[in-house]
């Protein structure tokens, strides 16, 4: 396998202002503030899988998914897709690339022009790209619909008459009328009903099959992120903290991070609930601006010592194809619960 | 054990310019003393008009409970005054919902909206209730309690803004707790939080709780009962361990096969198909019949029975018992 995209020292950076020479005179102790909403991420996404990106709200997984097409600007870094960095492209190259990078969004409603028919929506990027026109456009996006599990009758309708369910599936027929061979899904079954939910897996499943597509599925819901990833990379604060295969990053997490956000999923079965210990982190996430120093979660670590808070941890493969941030664990001693000195 | 809630036949209709909407449509259930109830459904199934009716809170017009009891420590709380209703609301039967910053007033002091509670419905002078406050928000691990009850509502993050109500619900020592979506706005470390602390507090008081979620995982780990609504009607209501190990409808287990289950092996989901039915209009017949992988001519026709498979377990399909076999079950 060869990655399809590449990401190098990535990083997305939100000016909030402050600290200049006029805020100083106003208020002498004024400081920059910086919003370091990805800071240093390198990825690679390898043709044809589904890398999971999960993380809590403000850990800047949707800012990453927007900087790799550039939604969002990265301050930054790399994005190489094709042996093109699509951070230094100029728009009019940009534009090219993008033929080939699709996104489908959280909220079904707020991402479709609510004056467009559904033809219009999905026919839309065929004329952009010039893919298409006149009646073969009108073919292409009969078939679009009825891949996406759409009738052809619902062309000349508009979003509003649709289900949250319904749109998503036009949201996915959309990107795929480009013929893409990236999407990044931020959040796409989040906002739907539970089985609602499973449609929408089941349906992006099969059009990566069909379709040879890459994804990048950016979620909080840890069980779907386990069903639909071949790969799950957790975000905390900006930062990568562990990468490994799904069912690894499940059974077996080894940065504490990652342990906590594994324990406090809700398994659907009431006699694994009965034997869960929960691994229950104090507090909230601190604010992404000005973050702690060394470890970004030492503040939450139950098993932080003071080094944690000097020493910024680097990804290494602690086992194989399993990678992850934290100074107390090594390739000799991956797991944390032996590393038991200076912890409490 | 005794009942402390005896919700019977309860219909809750809505007028629109789309017909009648029959949100909560004859639906009956227990609650006994210490227990938790979770009410599972997709939106539009009825479990937030039923909370609703519970505590009479239906906006009237356009809504009206149009008939049943709601029999709470032996009173019908639908034939009560409203004076009445508004001293057993906030002290007997406490109210959380999904999100907290809707539910505080962001214009006065966490400590203010607290005190309200106890110096309302308890009698509490200005320093015992200040006293009691605080007591509570340390009760709910806010950090620096004394330092903190002093701030807005925007001062606090969603878990923290969800903690003070859980606070604030829990300061008369309610007999019932009903919680609406309670975590569905937090991220799921904080929802682990919060649920260890609804927890913890109910073996610590006593106190019974109706759980309403559209989240089958925090449905296993939280509750005794459960209750599955679709459409208005109660599809099946069964002891949680019961209802997940040996469901008896269609609809609850096309449910519990489209969820992930992150412990077992991941093949394909089962999906159900189709969408939620409009409940303006519902057609003769099973509800669910149009999305059924089971269904038959008679579904179409009839509506079903509510068949009783179990002591506890009921189920409202025309062929309950078949579906009660197939998972395992022995129909009484």
């Amino acid at each position: 396998m060869s990655a399809l995209i590449s990401i190098k020292d990535l990083k997305v950076h939100f000016d909030l202002g402050g600290g200049g020479p006029l805020d100083r005179l106003f208020n002498p102790k004024s400081v920059k503030r910086v919003v370091k909403a990805v800071d240093g991420v390198s990825l690679d996404i390898e043709e044809r899988e589904t890398l999971g990106l999960v993380g809590e709200s403000g850990c800047g997984k949707s800012t990453l998914g927007r900087a790799i097409l550039r939604l969002t600007e990265p301050t930054d870094g790399h994005v190489f897709y094709r042996d093109r960095d699509l951070a230094h492209l100029s728009q009019k190259q940009l534009r090219e690339q993008r033929r080939h990078l699709q996104i489908i969004f959280q909220d079904p409603y707020a991402s479709l022009n609510p004056r467009m028919t559904i033809g219009q929506i999905v026919g839309e990027p065929l004329e952009t790209f010039r893919l298409a026109r006149g009646r073969e456009a009108e073919q292409r996006v009969q078939e679009l619909l009825e891949t996406v599990g759409l009738s052809k009758r619902f062309i000349k309708r508009y979003p509003h008459e649709f289900s949250g369910g319904q749109r998503q599936r036009i949201g996915i027929a959309r990107a795929l009328a480009v013929d893409p061979d990236f999407i990044v899904a931020d959040e796409p079954i989040s906002a739907l009903d539970v089985s609602i939910q499973a449609q929408i897996m089941n349906l992006m499943e099969r059009l990566r099959r069909e379709r040879n597509l890459t994804y990048l599925f950016v979620s909080h819901d840890l069980r779907a992120i386990r069903h639909v990833s071949d790969r799950v990379a957790v975000m905390y604060l900006g930062k990568l903290v562990e990468i490994a295969g799904a069912k690894a990053i499940y059974d077996n997490p080894l940065m504490p991070y990652t342990k906590a956000l594994m324990s406090a999923v809700p398994v659907p079965n009431p006699r694994v609930e009965a034997t869960r210990r929960r691994l229950v982190l104090e507090g909230d996430v601190p604010s992404p601006i000005n973050p702690p120093s060394g470890c970004r979660f030492h503040t939450r670590c139950p098993w932080a010592i003071a080094e944690c808070r000097l020493t910024e941890p680097q990804l290494q493969e602690i086992q194989p194809h399993h990678w992850a941030a934290c100074i107390r664990i090594s390739p000799e001693q991956p797991y944390i619960e032996q590393a038991s000195s200076g912890s409490q | 054990m005794t009942n402390l809630l005896e919700v019977k036949n309860l219909r809750t209709y809505f007028e629109t310019d789309d017909g009648v909407v029959k949100a909560v449509d004859g639906i009956s259930f227990d609650l006994k003393r210490g227990q938790t109830l979770g009410i599972v459904g997709e939106s539009g199934s009825g479990k937030s008009v039923t909370n609703l009716s519970i505590i009479r809170l239906i906006p009237e017009p356009p809504g009206k409970i149009v008939s049943g009891e709601v029999v709470f420590n032996g009173n019908d709380l639908l034939l009560q005054s409203n004076e009445a209703i508004r001293k057993i609301r906030g002290r007997r039967i406490a109210m959380i919902f999904q999100d907290p910053m809707t539910s505080l007033n962001p214009f006065m002091k966490i400590s203010k909206q607290l005190m309200e509670m106890t110096q309302l419905h308890l009698g509490h002078t200005k320093t015992q209730a200040r006293a009691h406050a605080i007591r509570m928000l340390e009760t709910v691990g806010i950090p620096d309690a004394h330092a903190r009850a002093d701030s807005y509502p925007h001062e606090f993050s969603g878990g923290m803004r969800q903690r003070v109500m859980i606070a604030m619900a829990l300061s008369c020592e309610p007999e019932l707790l009903i919680a609406d979506e309670p975590t569905t706005a937090l991220d799921v470390t904080i929802q682990a939080q919060i649920l260890e602390l609804i927890k913890k507090l109910k073996r610590e008081t006593g106190t019974s709780v109706i759980l309403i979620t559209h989240d089958l995982g925090v449905v296993a780990g939280m509750t005794d009962h459960v209750i599955v609504m679709y459409a208005g009607k109660i599809f099946e209501q069964a002891p949680t361990n019961e209802l997940f190990a040996k469901p008896g409808n269609p609809y609850t287990k096309g449910l519990l096969r489209s969820v992930p289950d992150p412990t077992a092996e991941q093949g394909k989901l089962y999906q159900i198909p189709g969408l939620p039915p409009d409940v303006a209009h519902l057609k003769p017949g099973c509800p669910f019949a149009p999305r059924c992988d089971r269904v038959e001519e008679i579904c179409k026709q009839e509506f079903p029975p509510f068949v009783q498979l179990n002591a506890d377990h009921h189920s409202l399909c025309h062929f309950a018992r078949e579906v009660y076999s197939e998972s395992g079950g022995t129909p009484a």
